[in-house]
């Protein structure tokens, strides 16, 4: 049995976890001090003066790294119809892209009225990189990651636009940054460095795959962060819009669905209708979220139950039920996933048992499957091909 | 106050880091310049480099990766393996090493101690040695040459003699419980703090944040390392700190 | 142009590493020449006093120094590079500073348990506001590495005190002149936060 928090029930596998001495969380601890003791309204002023400070002067106002997500979306709305600044609008492709998710972009683009620069890796490279961060972390996500937080900033070298907004502090979901510090998060080399890329960065990615894979050097420049020294000399400044805003969820898809008519999504092994805005932008996201279970004995489901739980927007008991109910299918996206890295689900099974954080034990036998979602099957299929 | 400290130890073969089993089947685990940037990041203390290589004994090799590891980590970096003389030293502090690590020269010609003591302060020198519990003798044995050859001194007359000759710090490492991740060797760590008059590094054995929290609790050791620990699993210094902050101890704050 | 002095005594790579990673351009100076060029001077060091100022003779620099000093060009010493702003210091035999922060440097007292030298992670207590000490918090943590330590003559020119055995100054400063005890180039994100505080400063208080 896992120890909980008493008042979330996030488990003690989940990442920077501590609970106090009456068995809070020091997430839920986080929460609190965010709404009784930050000063949202000087971090606003402080916002307010920042966007000055670099408004008209470069080629943008900001960059604004955007997935079509709830947040990011939420981001460029926000930035646009209140302070009406002009963004570079920033998109990494991680290669899953959602049909869904494409209309909502399109849609986003042309009520706002933005520039918008996308860029799409090398899928094979991606294939590699995802076996062999499933192997070395059990997390395969890696591209998505480094590529994200990476190609944003090369850009605003690129484009000689130094300030960059970012949406939600990772506050919100972990303690690599706390709100009890009371600072700014900075989204800045450092942070990439402490969890972003999982502790392994490009270079160190290179050396781990070129003997098996036939790798330009340049390859992996996508993942590689920028030199600070270059940013330094543009007077950058990396920050999230959470930092300075209380971030709420509910209200942010709100706002993004009243403005632009925003759609959520359904999503593999998820509560149908209950959480329809939750990581829609991705179709691998079942596939996370099931490695998440094998490894720590909890999945999506659990974390937002947790954050109901958290603002006192559900009972313990409908939580319980959730969770009892929906958490540990096997996604269907699965299949697509083992065809992309040529494994088989026993062996995917294996590398992802060497993984398991502790004290958790999973069960691998005895998994029941999710059901497919409306656009399962229009997902790329590479077929026959070895990867 | 002076804080207590928590070392990641890379172990460098041919230009990358690498993890032994045993002291054999080499794993890549990345690249030391950009791993070093990680564990910045991740607040390490410091970071010790030790060049397994057998064949690339030299110092040079090590050279132009000090130059590349200071432009980018901005901590305490300690150099170390097959380090033999005051040259030795003098390069690989010149190109960026804050401190250097003695270990079978330090049996054969502790002069070398005494002459890169003198040159660059004790605070340079870092003398290691590596213990191996000897059931028949009921007592530790030291061994240079990575483990394979027996010395004579003990452990109290060799951390004296050392000390003598100007070292600086003590890092002692246990080869029996290296790679197990079965916990620290206790009796060995408060055996080298009892007749230290500087301060000591344990090596050797860290599994888990309990082992360090015993190991820092139940002796005086100045600094924990570790090796296996941060490359296999979830686990960093940031999660070793926060875990060890609950009973006490005291780390840099940030 | 940010001036890192060369005395030979140490390694200065870090931090002219340090100050080219922070996105300023920094250069190596051995001469009187290259003090004209420089806006900021930084003088590292780790070693014996007597013998920094044995090289400071001998390069033909201990009045050049003084002179940079008087041109209210910004200058930070770094542990041995603060010592020397003393008027006096004890080691080898004693030696006479530069004299541009009043004070000695006397040897840390040896009590029992306490070791010498000071190595490791310690915090400073800030006393007093200064420019180059903004937006660090009181408290942290920064690298010391030293045997020796500072007495002010004036307590108005310490401005961090840092508590090893007694308490004595880690943080010194008189109008265009700061030094730290301390190895800001070796700890990480608050050290590069001085560096890059100290690049930036004009010079006035």
């Amino acid at each position: 049995m896992l120890k909980r928090c008493v008042k979330c029930g996030l488990p003690e596998t989940y990442e920077t976890i501590e609970f106090d001495a009456s068995g809070v969380c020091n997430i839920c601890r986080q929460k609190n001090f965010k709404d009784a003791s930050i000063d949202w309204k000087a971090r606003k002023v402080m916002f307010d003066q920042l966007v000055e400070e670099y408004r008209g002067k470069y080629e943008y106002d900001c960059i604004v790294p955007f997935s079509g997500g709830k947040d990011s979306t939420f981001t460029l709305n926000y930035l646009m119809r209140k302070y009406k600044l002009k963004p570079l609008v920033v998109q990494f492709n991680h290669g899953f892209m959602r049909e869904n998710l494409l209309k909502n972009n399109e849609r986003t683009f042309k009520k706002l009225g933005v520039d918008v620069l996308s860029f799409t890796p090398n899928w094979k490279v991606v294939k590699r990189l995802m076996l062999e961060a499933l192997i070395r972390k059990g997390d395969f996500c890696w591209h998505c990651h480094t590529g994200i937080f990476s190609y944003p900033m090369h850009v605003a070298i690129k484009y000689n636009t130094p300030l960059v907004i970012w949406g939600e502090p990772s506050s919100e979901y972990t303690a690599y940054y706390d709100y009890r510090d009371n600072e700014i998060e900075e989204v800045d080399e450092t942070r990439f460095n402490r969890f972003v890329n999982l502790g392994i960065t490009a270079e160190d990615m290179a050396g781990m795959i070129k003997d098996d894979f036939n790798l330009d050097p340049r390859d992996l420049a996508p993942y590689a962060y920028p030199k600070t020294r270059d940013l330094k000399r543009l007077k950058y400044r990396s920050v999230c819009l959470g930092s300075f805003i209380p971030w709420d969820v509910k209200r942010n898809v709100e706002e993004i669905s009243r403005d632009l008519g925003w759609k959520g999504d359904e999503v593999e092994g998820m509560p149908p209708g209950k959480y329809p805005y939750e990581k829609i932008e991705c179709y691998m996201q079942g596939v996370r979220d099931y490695i998440k279970y094998l490894k720590r004995g909890y999945s999506r489901v659990t974390q937002m139950t947790a954050l109901d739980l958290r603002n006192d927007r559900i009972s313990k008991e409908e939580a319980d039920r959730l969770v009892e109910e929906y958490e540990g299918k096997k996604p269907p996206s699965l299949q697509l996933f083992l065809e992309y890295l040529g494994l088989s689900e026993q062996e995917f099974n294996e590398i992802v048992a060497k993984t398991v954080v502790p004290p958790f034990k999973p069960d691998f036998e005895t998994i029941p499957s999710a059901p497919n979602t409306w656009d399962f099957e229009r997902w790329y299929r590479e077929g026959k091909e070895k990867p | 106050m002076l804080k207590k400290r928590i070392i990641p130890v890379q172990l460098l073969l041919n230009g990358r880091l690498v993890k032994t089993k045993g002291f054999d089947s080499f794993r890549d685990v990345g690249d030391p310049v950009a791993s070093s940037k990680v564990y910045s990041s991740q607040y390490a203390d410091e970071l010790v480099f030790l060049n397994i290589s057998r064949e690339n004994r030299t110092i040079e090799s090590l050279l132009s990766l000090i130059e590349r590891v200071s432009e980018v980590c901005f901590m305490p970096l300690t150099f170390g393996g097959g380090i033999r003389s005051l040259r030795d030293a003098e390069q690989l502090i010149k190109n960026g090493a804050d401190k250097i690590v003695l270990n079978s020269v330090s049996y054969e010609d502790s002069q070398v101690i005494s002459q890169i003591a003198d040159k660059f302060g004790s605070q340079a020198v870092v003398v290691s040695m590596d213990a191996r519990f000897d059931l028949k003798a009921n007592r530790y044995r030291l061994y240079s040459q990575c483990g394979t050859k027996l010395e004579e001194p003990s452990i109290e007359d060799h951390v004296r003699k050392v000390i003598e000759h100007g070292a600086g710090e003590i890092f002692i490492n246990s080869i029996d419980r290296d790679g197990m991740m079965t916990g620290y060797d206790l009796n060995l760590i408060r055996q080298v703090v009892g007749c230290s008059s500087v301060p000591v590094i344990a090596c050797g054995g860290a599994g888990h944040y309990e082992h360090m929290k015993e190991a820092f609790l139940e002796t005086k050791v100045s600094a924990l390392a570790c090796g296996s620990l941060f490359n296999f699993g979830d686990n960093n210094p940031i999660r070793a700190k926060a875990f060890l902050s609950n009973y006490e101890l005291q780390f840099k704050k940030v | 142009m940010i001036g890192i002095l060369d005395m030979n005594m140490g390694n200065l790579r870090s931090v002219t590493n340090a100050v080219y990673s922070l996105g300023y351009d920094p250069k190596v100076i051995h001469d009187q020449e290259g003090l004209k060029e420089a806006s900021h001077l930084i003088i590292p060091g780790v070693g014996a006093y007597p013998a920094a100022m044995r090289q400071l003779e001998a390069m033909n620099l201990k009045d050049a120094i003084k002179d940079f000093a008087s041109t209210k060009r910004p200058v930070l010493g770094i542990c041995l590079g603060m010592h020397i702003f003393s008027t006096s210091g004890e080691e080898g035999g004693g030696a006479e500073g530069l004299g541009l922060v009043p004070g000695e440097v006397l040897r840390i007292d040896t009590q029992p348990g306490l070791v010498v030298p000071h190595v490791g992670w310690n915090n400073i207590r800030f006393l007093k506001e200064h420019p180059v000490l903004e937006k660090v918090k009181d408290g942290v943590d920064f690298y010391f590495v030293h045997s020796y330590r500072y007495v002010c003559e004036d307590q108005q020119d310490a401005f961090g005190e840092t508590e090893y055995g007694d308490a004595w100054p880690s943080v010194v400063a008189k109008d265009n002149v700061i030094g730290f005890q301390f190895h800001p180039e070796k700890s990480q994100i608050n050290g590069l936060k001085l560096i890059e505080n100290f690049c930036e400063w004009d010079g006035k208080c």
